[in-house]
C-alpha cells in the first residue's frame, strides 16, 4: 500500500482509497472490509474553515462544535456525535459518507450492501435498524450531521458539481447498492448554507454520550418553510414533509419502538422553533 | 506448634474443605474505629506510576525474540473440524509453528460456539500470523445449533444436572398466602469488556514455563497449567503485577495460555497469545442471560410465607450454573422455599463468573418481585423488607449482619421520596426505589505473607499475590504499617510473581483483603514481636521507633511470616448492603436517567476509606451499564455474537454517573479472623438493577421485567401501565 | 515501507515503517513508548488517546505516515499537575485506561483551566474506564491546580 498527500485534486488518481481524518476507512481497512493500493491523504486538497455560509469539507465536527456563526442544528449535530477524539479527527465530508454500523454489515457478512441477495438484520437481529424504506436493506443511516444539513437545505460543491445534499444520497437497490452517488474520483469540497431563520437537532442515544443516534431529528426553518429531516431510521438520511410522515413508517417487530420516539422528538423539535 | 486442621473455604458462593497448616494465632484484632493508619484514606502506593503510564501490564512485555500467536476461531456454533490441513499456513512467511485440535489444551475438535478454539499460528509479527490463520484449510460439518435457554431445558440439556433445593411447604403457603405475585424476569448477557484483553506470554527457560499473564489468579494458573501440562507446579512460574482488570473472567489459564505454552515449547522462543477486542466478546466469557419463574406469598401482615423460583440459567456450551437462587434462600426470613435452577447447555460462548455470579442476576428478579409484593399488600417497601429481617442464614448463625444498620441509614435518603416525586411533571417522571444485597465475601485459608525488615528500618511486605485494580496493594501495606507502626512511605510490597512468595488467595468473590490481610497482619505482628524483642535485649521500651533498634542490623534481617487462619466454624461469613436510587423517566421517549445512587454497604472493618469508595462507585457503574445499555447480542440464525465492538456494546461513559453517595457501617467482624474485614469488590454491583427498576416504578408505575431497560423495554413497559389502567387494575404505585 | 518523521513529546524521531502502521504501534513497538495503551484498535475506547499539536486523538486508527505536528503522549505529561491530582484524588485502579484519561484532561484544562461538571463530562466521552473510576476522575480535573 502507498500513501499519496497531494495538494490538488488533479494529482489524485483514480481507483484510490480517499481518507481525511480517517475515522472511517482507517479501522475499515484495517478491519479487511476496504482494501486498496493506493490511499490519498485528501487534506491538502479539500477546503477546510468556515467562510461566511459556506463551511469547507474538511473542518472537523470538533472546530464546528463551537463554530458561533453556524445553524444551530448542525452545532448540535456536531457536538452530539461521536467522541470528543473522534470529534477532533472526523471531517466534514468524511461524516457525510460513513457507512451504517449495522453490525452484519461492519462483521462482512454477505448482505445486500455487500453484494449479496439477503438482509440479515431483517430476518435477523434488527433492534438498531430502519423504519423506513427497509425492504430492501434495513440498515440505518448513522449520521446526525446528514440528517441537519438535509434539513437545513444545504447544497454540496464537489470537484465536478453541485448538488443539494440529499442528491448525495440513494436508496440501494437490486442493481446498485451503492447508498451514495458519488463517482470514483469524486471529492466533496464544501457545503453552502442558505440563510436560516431557526434550526434544531435533538437526538436520541442509548447512552449519555459516543453513541450513534437510535433517532435524531433535524428541523429547519427557511423562509417560510418547515424542513425536517431523520437520522437512525432509514438507509439514507430521510427527510420527511410533516409528524403525518410517520404514519407511513414501516418498522419492523423490534424497531416498533422508534417510531413514538421519533414522534416525540419530532414533536419536540417543532415546538421548540415555536 | 503447627496445627493440621480441615475447614472450610469460600469463593463466590461455592465452598469447599480445604485442608490448612495453622500456627496458633494470638493476634486480637483491633477495636473498632480508624486506627493511625488503617481505616484512614491512602493513595495508591503504585498511583503515581499507574497514572504517568510507567507500569508494565503484560499486554506491554516485550521478551527478545518474542513471537505473536493468532487462534483460529470457529465461525459455526456447532460444529465439527473433518479435516485440517496447516501445511499452507506454515508455508507463509514469518511463520515459525501451528497448531491443531488437540495439540494444545482448548484447541477442539467438536466445538459448541461461535469463537471457540480450533488452531493456532505463530509468527514474527501479528499481521503474518493472522495471514496464516487466513490460509489453513479446514472442512467443517456443520452440527444442530441450539440458542434458546427453554429449548435445551426441554430437551434436558445441562451443563451439570438441575439443582433443587427446598425447605417448608411451599405449595400450601401459598394456598394460605393472602397475597400473591408472580411474574418472569430476564436478563441479558453481559460482557466483561476489561480494557486489557486477555493474554498471555509464555516461555521456557529450561524446564522452567515462564507464564506472563493477565490474571486475577496467579497461584490458580500455575496449578491448572501444571496440573494440564502434567509437571510439577513449581516448575511453572507465574507473574503479574499489574494488570487490566477481570472483574471475574480472568481467573484461570484459559486456551491462549496453553496456546502460548506449546507454540513456546516447538519454538524456542517466548509466544504471545493476546486476545483482540472483539475475540473478548467470544472467548472471554460474559455474565450468562437468565429467565427467572417466580412467586411469592405474603400474609396481610406483610409476612412472606413463600417464596418459589425457576431459574434457568443460560450457560452456554461449558461454564457452571451460578447460584442465580441464592438471594431468594438467604435473604429473607421465609418459611417456605423452593428453587429449582437449571444450567441451560446451549451453543452460546461459555459463562464465566462475572461480579457475584447469580447474585446479580437473582437479586433484580427477587428484589423486584418483593416491590410488587409491597405494592399489592399497599405497604412502604422498607418496612417489608424490614418485617422479613433474616437473623440467621437458614439457621447457621451469620457472623457478622448489619444490614438492620444499613436499613437505618437508607432512611433519610428513603425520605428523600416525597420530594422526589413533586418534582414530576408531563414527561419527566421522578421516583425512588430500593433494593437489599446479600453476597459472600469471607475469603478464606489458604494465603501467606512474609515481612522484611532491614537495618534502614523499611519494611517490605513480600507476597505473590495480584493487585486487580482494587487497591489492595496499599491495603496490604497500610496493614502492615499498623501493626508495625511504621507511616506508609516506610512499607513497600511486593506482589505478583509465584516464583517470589508463598501462596495467595484469588482476586475474585470479594476474597483479596479478607483472605490476604489476615496473613499480611500476622507476618507483620510476628516481624513486630522480633523486634520488640531486640528493643529488650538494647535496653530500649519493647514499643521504641522501629528504624532505631534495628539500625545496627547492617546485612542481618528480620523475617516475619504469618498465614490467613480458618473461618469461624459454624458460621456463615456475608456482607449487606442497601442501595437507595433515584431516577427520572422520559415518559415520551423512554429515557432513564439515573440521578442519585445511595449505596451502604456492611463490609466488616474497612481498611481504606479512599480505596472502598472507589470500589463501590465502579460497582455502581458498571451496574448501571448492565442495567440500562448492555447487551451482548447474537445473531439467531448462526448464534455469532454481532455485538463485538465497543461502539455497539456500550458501556457506561462519564457522561452516565449519577450522583453516588456511599455509605460503610464499618463495623469489624467481630469473629472473623485479626482484621474483622470483609471484600467489598462484589456487593456494590448486586442491589443496583433492581433498585432502579423499583425507582422507575415509583416513577412512572411501570413494571420492568426485562434487563437492560433499554428504551424499547422502557416504552413497552409504560404501554402495559397504561393498559392496565385502561383495564381499571390499579397500576402498582 | 517509506520513512516517517515524527515528534513525540519534544524528540524527532525517523524510521521506517510500512504504510498503514498505526501511531499507536509506532510508540509502542518502535519507540518503546508504552504508556499509550491499546485496547479496542479500532477507535472505540479512548485508552489510546495521545495529543497532536495538543488536540486528543485516537493514536490506534490514525495512520503514522500522516500525522502532521508534535504528538504529546503520557510520557509527555508525567510531570503535569494533573498527575498529583489523579494520585491524590485516587482516580486510577486498575491503570489501564487512565493515561488516555490523563492524556484527555490535560488537553481539556490546557484550554479551559476551570471546567464545569458538564464541561468535564462533555471532553471525557471518549476515554471509557470499566472499573468505573468516572467519579474520581471527574474530582482531578475539578481540583487539579490545589
Amino acid at each position: 500500500m502507498e500513501l499519496l498527500r497531494p495538494s490538488s485534486v488533479s494529482e489524485i488518481p483514480s481507483n484510490s482509497l480517499l481518507l481525511a481524518g480517517g475515522t472511517e476507512v482507517v479501522p475499515l481497512l484495517q478491519d479487511g472490509l476496504l482494501s486498496a493500493a493506493t490511499l490519498v491523504d485528501v487534506r491538502g486538497v479539500v477546503p477546510r474553515g468556515v467562510s461566511g455560509n459556506v463551511i469547507g469539507a474538511g473542518t472537523t465536527l470538533g472546530e464546528l462544535e463551537v463554530q458561533p456563526g453556524i445553524p444551530d442544528a448542525l452545532r448540535e449535530a456536531c457536538r452530539l456525535a461521536a467522541s470528543p477524539q473522534l470529534r477532533n479527527m472526523s471531517s466534514l465530508g468524511g461524516n457525510l459518507l460513513q457507512a451504517t454500523r449495522c453490525w452484519y454489515w461492519r462483521l462482512d457478512y454477505p448482505c445486500r450492501l455487500h453484494g449479496g441477495d439477503r438482509c440479515h438484520a431483517r430476518e435477523g437481529e434488527h433492534r438498531e435498524h430502519a423504519i423506513f424504506a427497509n425492504d430492501f436493506c434495513a440498515s440505518a443511516h448513522p449520521s446526525d450531521i446528514a440528517a441537519a444539513l438535509v434539513a437545513l437545505g444545504a447544497r454540496l460543491r464537489t470537484n465536478r458539481r453541485e448538488l443539494a445534499v440529499e442528491e448525495l444520497y440513494r436508496l440501494p437497490d437490486e442493481s446498485d447498492r451503492r447508498t451514495t452517488t458519488l463517482e470514483d474520483g469524486e471529492l466533496i469540497l464544501e457545503v453552502e448554507l442558505p440563510a436560516v431563520d431557526a434550526s434544531v437537532y435533538l437526538k436520541a442515544m442509548n447512552r449519555k454520550r459516543w453513541s450513534f443516534p437510535q433517532v435524531g431529528v433535524a428541523v429547519a426553518r427557511i423562509g417560510g418553510e418547515t424542513r425536517i429531516a431523520l437520522a437512525g431510521v432509514a438507509p439514507i438520511p430521510w427527510r420527511i414533509d410533516g409528524i403525518e410522515a410517520l404514519d407511513t413508517a414501516t418498522p419492523l417487530p423490534r424497531t416498533e419502538w422508534k417510531l413514538p420516539l421519533a414522534r416525540a422528538l419530532v414533536n419536540r423539535a417543532l415546538a421548540s422553533l415555536g | 506448634m503447627a496445627r493440621l486442621i480441615r475447614t472450610e473455604k469460600e469463593v463466590e458462593g461455592r465452598y469447599e474443605e480445604v485442608w490448612l497448616v495453622v500456627e496458633e494465632d494470638p493476634l486480637e484484632q483491633w477495636p473498632a474505629g480508624p486506627r493511625e493508619i488503617v481505616g484512614r484514606p491512602a493513595t495508591r502506593k503504585s498511583g503515581p506510576a499507574r497514572v504517568r503510564g510507567e507500569v508494565r501490564f503484560t499486554a506491554d512485555l516485550k521478551l527478545p525474540g518474542m513471537l505473536q500467536a493468532v487462534v483460529l476461531r470457529s465461525p459455526y456454533a456447532h460444529a465439527r473440524v473433518k479435516t485440517i490441513d496447516l501445511a499452507p499456513a506454515l508455508a507463509l512467511p514469518g511463520v515459525r509453528a501451528a497448531i491443531g485440535p488437540g495439540e494444545a489444551s482448548g484447541l477442539e475438535e467438536e466445538i459448541g460456539y461461535s469463537g471457540a478454539a480450533v488452531a493456532a499460528v505463530a509468527a514474527d509479527t501479528f499481521r503474518q500470523a493472522r495471514a496464516a490463520i487466513e490460509a489453513i484449510e479446514i472442512e467443517w460439518e456443520e452440527l444442530e445449533i441450539v440458542l434458546d435457554a427453554d429449548e435445551a431445558v426441554r430437551r434436558e440439556q445441562f451443563t451439570a444436572p438441575p439443582r433443587q433445593y427446598e425447605r417448608g411447604d411451599v405449595d400450601k403457603a401459598l394456598a394460605e398466602a393472602d397475597v400473591v405475585v408472580e411474574a418472569t424476569y430476564r436478563t441479558q448477557s453481559v460482557l466483561h469488556n476489561s480494557m486489557e484483553t486477555h493474554q498471555a506470554i509464555c516461555e521456557w527457560t529450561g524446564d522452567i514455563l515462564n507464564v506472563y499473564i493477565s490474571t486475577q489468579f496467579i497461584w490458580g494458573v500455575r496449578d491448572a497449567v501444571a496440573e494440564t501440562l502434567e509437571m510439577p507446579p513449581d516448575k511453572v512460574r507465574v507473574v503479574c503485577e499489574f494488570m487490566g482488570g477481570g472483574f471475574g473472567s480472568k481467573n484461570g489459564p484459559d486456551e491462549y495460555t496453553f496456546v502460548a505454552a506449546e507454540l513456546a515449547k516447538r519454538t524456542g522462543r517466548p509466544v504471545r497469545c493476546a486476545l483482540t477486542r472483539r475475540e473478548e466478546s467470544t472467548a472471554a466469557g460474559n455474565r450468562n442471560a437468565t429467565i427467572q419463574r417466580l412467586r411469592a406469598g405474603a400474609r396481610s401482615d406483610g409476612t412472606i410465607v413463600a417464596l418459589d423460583g425457576e431459574f434457568t440459567n443460560a450457560v452456554g456450551w461449558s461454564g457452571w450454573n451460578a447460584s442465580t437462587e441464592g438471594p431468594m434462600k438467604m435473604l429473607y426470613d421465609c418459611e417456605n422455599v423452593r428453587t429449582v435452577t437449571y444450567g441451560a447447555k446451549i451453543n452460546t460462548p461459555p459463562m464465566k463468573a462475572f461480579r457475584a455470579p447469580g447474585f446479580v442476576e437473582g437479586t433484580f428478579g427477587l428484589e423486584c418481585l418483593v416491590d410488587e409484593l409491597a405494592a399489592k399488600l399497599d405497604m412502604d417497601p422498607l418496612e417489608l423488607r424490614r418485617r422479613n429481617y433474616a437473623a440467621t442464614n437458614e439457621g447457621t448463625p451469620i457472623s457478622s449482619k448489619e444490614l438492620e444498620e444499613c436499613y437505618r441509614r437508607a432512611e433519610p435518603h428513603w425520605e428523600r421520596r416525597h420530594e422526589v416525586r413533586s418534582r414530576s411533571d408531563a414527561v419527566w417522571k421522578r421516583g425512588v426505589g430500593m433494593a437489599s444485597q446479600i453476597w459472600y465475601g469471607g475469603g478464606g485459608p489458604p494465603s501467606y505473607a512474609w515481612v522484611r525488615i532491614g537495618s534502614d528500618g523499611r519494611a517490605t511486605v513480600i507476597t505473590a499475590m495480584q493487585d486487580i485494580g482494587t487497591g489492595t496493594r496499599t491495603a496490604m501495606a497500610q496493614i502492615a504499617a499498623e501493626e508495625l507502626r511504621l507511616p506508609l512511605d516506610k512499607v513497600d510490597v511486593v506482589l505478583g510473581d509465584s516464583a517470589r512468595g508463598p501462596y495467595a488467595s484469588i482476586s475474585a468473590g470479594s476474597s483479596t483483603l479478607p483472605s490476604m490481610g489476615p496473613a499480611v497482619r500476622a507476618a507483620a505482628a510476628d516481624a513486630r514481636e522480633q523486634v520488640e524483642d531486640i528493643a529488650e535485649q538494647r535496653g530500649m521500651p519493647r514499643d521504641a521507633p522501629v528504624h532505631e533498634v534495628v539500625d545496627l542490623l547492617e546485612d542481618a534481617q528480620i523475617l516475619g511470616k504469618g498465614a490467613r487462619g480458618p473461618n469461624p466454624t459454624g458460621m456463615s461469613v456475608l456482607t449487606f448492603g442497601v442501595h437507595v436510587v433515584e431516577v427520572a423517566v422520559d415518559v415520551e421517549t423512554g429515557e432513564v436517567v439515573v440521578d442519585r445512587v445511595a449505596a451502604i454497604h456492611d463490609v466488616g472493618r474497612i481498611v481504606n476509606p479512599l480505596g472502598a469508595s472507589s470500589q463501590v462507585e465502579g460497582g455502581v457503574i458498571q451496574g448501571i451499564g448492565h442495567t440500562l445499555s448492555e447487551d451482548r447480542l447474537l445473531d439467531p440464525e448462526t448464534g455469532r455474537v454481532l455485538t463485538s465492538t465497543l461502539d455497539s456494546y456500550r458501556m457506561p461513559t462519564i457522561a452516565d454517573v449519577p450522583e453516588i453517595v456511599c455509605e460503610f457501617v464499618d463495623k469489624p467482624d467481630t469473629h472473623l479472623t485479626n482484621l474483622g474485614s470483609k471484600g467489598l469488590g462484589e456487593p456494590p454491583i448486586v442491589p443496583i438493577a433492581a433498585a432502579i427498576a423499583n425507582a422507575i416504578r415509583d416513577a412512572t408505575g411501570a413494571d420492568i421485567y426485562e434487563l437492560p431497560i433499554s428504551r424499547e423495554e422502557m416504552l413497552r413497559a409504560l404501554e402495559r401501565a397504561k393498559e392496565k389502567e385502561r383495564r381499571g387494575a390499579p397500576a402498582a404505585v | 515501507m517509506s520513512e516517517i518523521r515524527l515528534t513525540v513529546n519534544g524528540e524527532e524521531h525517523i524510521l521506517d515503517a510500512a504504510v498503514g502502521t498505526s501511531l499507536a504501534s509506532v510508540l509502542r513497538d518502535r519507540l518503546g513508548l508504552t504508556g499509550t495503551k491499546i485496547a479496542c484498535a479500532e477507535g472505540h475506547c479512548g485508552a489510546c488517546t495521545v495529543q497532536i499539536d495538543g488536540v486528543p486523538r485516537l493514536s490506534c486508527i490514525t495512520l503514522a505516515h500522516t500525522v502532521d505536528g508534535e504528538v504529546t503522549t503520557i510520557e509527555g505529561l508525567r510531570d503535569h499537575p494533573l498527575v498529583e491530582a489523579f494520585v491524590r484524588t485516587d482516580a486510577v485502579q486498575c491503570g489501564f485506561c487512565t493515561p488516555g484519561q490523563v492524556v484527555s484532561a490535560a488537553a481539556l484544562v490546557a484550554a479551559n483551566p476551570e471546567p464545569t461538571r458538564e464541561e468535564i463530562r462533555h471532553a471525557m466521552a471518549g476515554n471509557i474506564c470499566r472499573c468505573g473510576t468516572y467519579p474520581k476522575i471527574e474530582e482531578a480535573i475539578l481540583t487539579w491546580q490545589d
